[in-house]
């Protein structure tokens, strides 16, 4: 009994951290985006909270909490409330299953425990798209109980936009699955170690470029970010499917599209960029003989393959036009598709005429 | 060979890869074009039009003659003048209320190129946001207390005046008169 309550409580505070981490980065992304846009765009972004409007996520959280929260009339007040919740929780539930550094074991008053993974089930990345498809339920459901013709078209736009952009995720998943041979995020980075050319983009047997291409593109989409964000595209229905929310219920999207966004960068860093591997074997502090401190610069390196990702989607948006949506799904279903379904038969094949070891 | 050229173009992103080469050029050359507004205030035009106020000549009379001139020239209607006879000089006429809408205003200045005396003036002030717009209803006196912080010195816009209007124009009299 005690031994289970002590492997709980280092599991809860394990969930602490990576939620505190998860979070922190989404403050720190709302403040990225607007100055990374506005840099883009010969603008300053925010400059009046703090030194360079470096506090201004802080203000923009104060802002939301302090605001009224209004329910329209002829809402329908139970999934108007649920519906943030059911955006939000899928997408910071995603995180648990991702190995956040190396494969370490550490021993705590005769308990064994990863410190860098909160939980390695076999079928990892599949939790993390079933998920996914969940908090789709939040954007739909807010959409409908809102009462509002924008919100309504908003919701639809994005059942339609997550149905065909999450196939494509999971179909160019498949090669990276066929490589390594099993589900679990943990076992998928660690195949990719060694030389950056073990990393799943440029591995032996079939290079899965191809596979990034359209896992990038379709995360943006399933993101709802621009240039796919017809979901919210302000200038056709207001704000889309949060039209009508305020205060911390609309903070709670907010929140949800950013987790989600940071969720996707970390699937795509572990499973195609080698996760929390360096682009060399081993590690520089392991060389030096600091062994005990290397996976800091795991960490170090996960991060900085997440946050190359984050930057894409901010450089995405300062590039380009939103698109119609009849483009949208023409490019999903005629493009993307049939580019991963190649993608997995070629992968097959050349996996089949290349086995491993 | 050209269709194979726009089919490499396509598949390898081309266009998409141009426009994040020219943003990240932006970013990297960053320049902003915008200024800090309440803080850092861009350098107006010289003859910028704001605030319109009414003058007083140097010795602190008013130089309004009451003649109604801007309020026919005004097209937004702007301005309602109320004339009047100076008490005990048959001759004068003064502006007994003068008021202004400033919520109507569109800023030509056709009031100011109508007056014969240089009475009324643009000043260089455009900060006249309030929580009340019936605060933007300007009586005279608001008008001249304008005026004379916007034209402490009180010689502006002497090259707009015609030189028959400077026989009223006691206070410049000894400015050099235009050729006509």
């Amino acid at each position: 009994m005690a031994e289970l309550g002590l492997r709980l409580t280092l599991t809860f505070i394990q969930i602490a951290v990576i939620v505190l981490i998860v979070i922190v980065t989404v403050l720190l992304l709302t403040l990225a985006e607007r100055k990374v846009l506005g840099w883009m765009q010969d603008r300053m972004g925010p400059m009046e909270v703090g030194p360079y409007g470096s506090l201004q996520p802080f203000a923009d959280a104060i802002k939301l909490f302090f605001k009224e929260d209004i329910v329209p009339a002829g809402a329908n007040k139970l999934l108007f409330t649920v519906a943030p919740l059911l955006a939000l929780i899928p997408a910071f539930i995603g995180f648990a299953v991702i190995p956040w550094g190396p494969d370490l074991t550490f021993e705590f008053d005769g308990l064994t425990m990863k410190p860098f993974i909160i939980s390695d089930i076999n079928i990892g990345i599949l939790y993390i798209l079933a998920f996914a498809s969940i908090g789709a339920y939040g954007i739909i459901l807010g959409g409908w109980a809102s009462n509002s013709k924008y919100s309504l078209l908003g919701g639809l736009r994005s059942a339609a936009q997550i149905i065909s952009y999450e196939l494509n995720i999971g179909l160019a998943i498949i090669g990276v699955l066929i490589m390594a041979g099993s589900l679990s995020l943990v076992k998928i980075t660690g195949a990719q170690s060694g030389w950056f050319w073990n990393w799943y983009v440029f591995a032996f047997p079939a290079p899965q470029i191809f596979a990034l291409v359209v896992y990038v593109i379709s995360a943006v989409a399933e993101t709802n970010r621009v240039p796919f964000d017809l979901p919210e595209a302000e200038s056709e229905l207001v704000a889309g499917f949060f039209t009508e929310y305020s205060g911390l219920r609309f903070a709670f999207f907010y929140l949800a599209e950013y987790a989600n966004m940071v969720l996707v960068s970390c699937v795509a860093s572990a499973m195609f960029l080698g996760g929390w591997n360096a682009p060399y074997p081993g590690t520089i502090l392991d060389l030096l003989g600091l062994s005990s401190l290397a996976w800091i610069e795991n960490t170090m390196w996960f991060a900085f393959k997440t946050y190359s990702f984050l930057f894409l989607f901010f450089w995405l948006r300062a590039t380009l036009p939103r698109l119609r949506y009849d483009q949208l799904m023409r490019f999903g279903w005629k493009v993307m598709l049939p580019i991963a379904l190649a993608n997995i038969v070629v992968t097959s094949i050349a996996v089949y005429l290349f086995p491993k070891g | 060979m050209h269709t194979l050229k726009e089919w490499l173009k396509t598949i390898t992103l081309y266009e998409i890869l141009v426009g994040m080469k020219a943003t990240l050029g932006h970013l990297i050359n960053y320049k902003p074009v915008t200024l800090q507004y309440p803080h850092e205030k861009r350098t107006l035009p010289d003859n910028y039009r704001g605030m319109l106020a009414l003058l007083r000549y140097d010795d602190g009379t008013e130089k309004c003659v009451g003649c109604d001139l801007c309020e026919a020239a005004c097209p937004s209607r702007v301005i309602r003048v109320v004339s009047a006879e100076v008490p005990g000089e048959p001759t004068k006429r003064y502006s007994k209320e003068y008021y202004m809408d400033m919520t109507r205003c569109l800023f030509c200045g056709m009031c100011v190129d109508a007056c014969p005396v240089d009475a009324l003036g643009m000043t260089r002030e455009f900060e006249w946001a309030v929580y009340d717009k019936r605060q933007l209803h300007l009586n005279k006196q608001q008008l001249l207390a304008i005026g004379d912080r916007s034209f402490p010195v009180r010689e502006k816009r002497l090259e707009l005046q015609h030189q028959n209007t400077a026989f009223f124009n006691v206070a410049f009299k000894h400015i050099p008169q235009k050729p006509i």
